[in-house]
């Protein structure tokens, strides 16, 4: 018996003696191509840059979260975490508040998800965030205008 | 857990008639959410896909308050995302049920 590639590399199983049939080999009636394999970065010695590892990670990850949840923008952390910011709903009568967005996190070493909804000022600095908590229950935390926490409720 | 744009405005409208409170749309959307990114969300008809989603994502978070006795969105606030989000669906005629009849899951 005989395995034959469509290349000019042929492989010829030792079979002993199944069936009586003596394994030889035959020439393939194909043309062999060799298509040469680009080189990795890797390979060229080259190492990737976080900056580029965070380019590939969102490209990557983006179909599945981007349409339900970065609407707003994206962003890849340092820690291997993608951030999925959803659109301002905007508040009227919260004086210098602004409104509030969800935020959809996803973990890219663990896969692990979670969100919270941030309130964020007319300046866009994030004033409040309520993180969903697994038994349901939530949580404001307010910063000041600086980022300074102030306290929850 | 099939959802279609008519339960999203019931949702809404329930809000607004404060037939239930912001709380229980909250958790009716974080459900919603839920079972979408479980893949087992069917969108009714698909085609309103985005805009289902959009007034999902809008009740999901709707009782954020801004201080501890005040949510951070008005009843106009409530009333205008509604009509931006639904589009032509929000003005439709309320001839139907309330919600516990249609969300097929909450709390589930």
């Amino acid at each position: 018996m005989t395995v034959r590639l469509n290349s000019t590399a042929e492989i010829s199983p030792l079979l002993g003696d199944h069936g009586g049939v003596e394994a030889k080999s035959e020439r393939s009636v194909l043309p062999g191509s060799v298509v040469p394999i680009r080189p990795t970065a890797q390979e060229l010695g080259e190492k990737l840059s976080l900056e580029r590892l965070h380019q590939i990670d969102r490209a990557f990850f983006g179909p599945f979260f981007r349409d339900k949840y970065g609407t707003g923008g994206d962003r890849a952390l340092e820690n291997g975490r993608i951030r999925y910011y959803g659109p301002v709903q905007r508040a009227t009568g919260a004086g210098e508040l602004a409104g509030r967005r969800y935020v959809h996190e996803f973990d890219t070493m663990t896969g692990c998800i979670r969100g919270w909804h941030e309130t964020v000022d007319c300046s866009g600095n994030v004033r409040q965030v309520r993180p969903e908590r697994e038994n349901g229950s939530v949580r404001h935390y307010q910063f000041d205008g600086n980022g300074r926490y102030e306290g929850s409720w | 857990m099939e959802v279609d744009l008519l339960a999203v405005r019931r949702v809404f409208k329930d809000v607004l008639s404060g037939r239930i409170t912001r709380e229980q749309a909250d958790r009716w959307a974080y459900v919603v959410m839920q079972k979408e990114d479980a893949g087992v969300l069917k969108y009714m008809p698909p085609g309103d896909r985005e805009c289902i989603w959009a007034g999902v994502m809008y009740l999901y978070g709707v009782d954020t308050r801004k201080g501890p006795n005040e949510y951070l969105h008005t009843n106009d606030d409530v009333m205008t995302a509604m009509k931006a989000k639904l589009g032509a669906a929000s003005e439709t005629e309320d001839a139907m049920p309330v919600l516990t009849s249609m969300t097929g899951g909450r709390g589930a």
